[in-house]
């Protein structure tokens, strides 16, 4: 089973996939499927394919009103994915407080 | 994104020891990671952590060593992605200022950042050497 942070990371790998969610944040208000794809050059299965990607990692939120569906953008999984890149930071924090200990403790 | 991690320190010991700390394979295998590491321009280095699951080893070459400055490329193996460690030394009269610098941490990105992500998660932290075990262990022996 894929982790959350591997489909939020597979999510935002692909540029198509972050422009949409970026046009869904600035939107900030749940958008029709029907007007997301007019905005991009690409077909209605291949938005509705992205769509579905990003839903699953939990970005975006698809609700059906009447005929149509509408999405809306969450960024807050993203928080994970900051949290990660802050890897190498701690990485080098540890690390420079074992040199630290290292030379205060050699004789 | 953000592609380069800064670190700044000043430590209490001369530029020679901490150079020697940071240079010296003996001495970086003691509180950093089992180092095979050279000095020298052109040197291929390797930093292991032999016993430990799931800490990739990591690989690269020397770019420059001439007191205080080091440079060296940093891949994690299998990752493809090749980033810089640089480190700078500064003699502040028997104390030293450490600069650090990782640069090209953005190319980390898609399936290599899902590897990247996995693998630490996986223990990486553990990777780096014990030393708090590792100075007790000098207490027990004396």
């Amino acid at each position: 089973m894929q982790s959350k942070i591997t489909k939020i990371l597979k999510a935002i790998a692909d540029p198509t996939r972050r422009e949409i969610f970026h046009a869904l944040v600035v939107a900030a208000t749940a958008m029709p499927i029907t007007q997301i794809s007019g905005q991009f050059a690409i077909s209605r299965q291949g938005i509705t394919k992205h769509l579905k990607t990003l839903e699953d990692a939990g970005l975006i939120q698809i609700q059906t009103k009447g005929r149509e569906r509408f999405c809306l953008a969450d960024p807050l999984p993203l928080q994970e994915v900051n949290h990660w890149l802050k890897f190498y930071e701690r990485f080098w924090d540890d690390t420079l407080q074992n040199l630290s200990s290292y030379l205060d403790n050699k004789a | 994104m953000k592609d380069v991690i800064t670190k700044t320190q000043v430590l209490s010991h001369s530029i020679d020891k901490v150079w020697d700390a940071i240079s010296k394979a003996e001495e970086l295998s003691t509180w950093f990671i089992k180092a095979d590491f050279k000095a020298e321009v052109g040197y291929r280095y390797t930093f292991t952590s032999d016993g430990k699951e799931g800490c990739e080893p990591i690989l690269g070459v020397v770019q420059k060593a001439e007191p205080y400055t080091l440079i060296y490329t940093w891949e994690v193996q299998n990752t493809n992605v090749e980033t810089t460690v640089k480190w700078e030394l500064e003699d502040l009269g028997g104390k030293t200022r450490l600069y650090l610098e990782h640069s090209g941490i953005s190319k980390y990105a898609g399936d290599t950042a899902i590897k990247m992500y996995t693998d630490f998660n996986g223990g990486w932290d553990n990777c780096i050497s014990l030393l708090d075990e590792y100075l007790l262990n000098e207490i027990h022996a004396e």
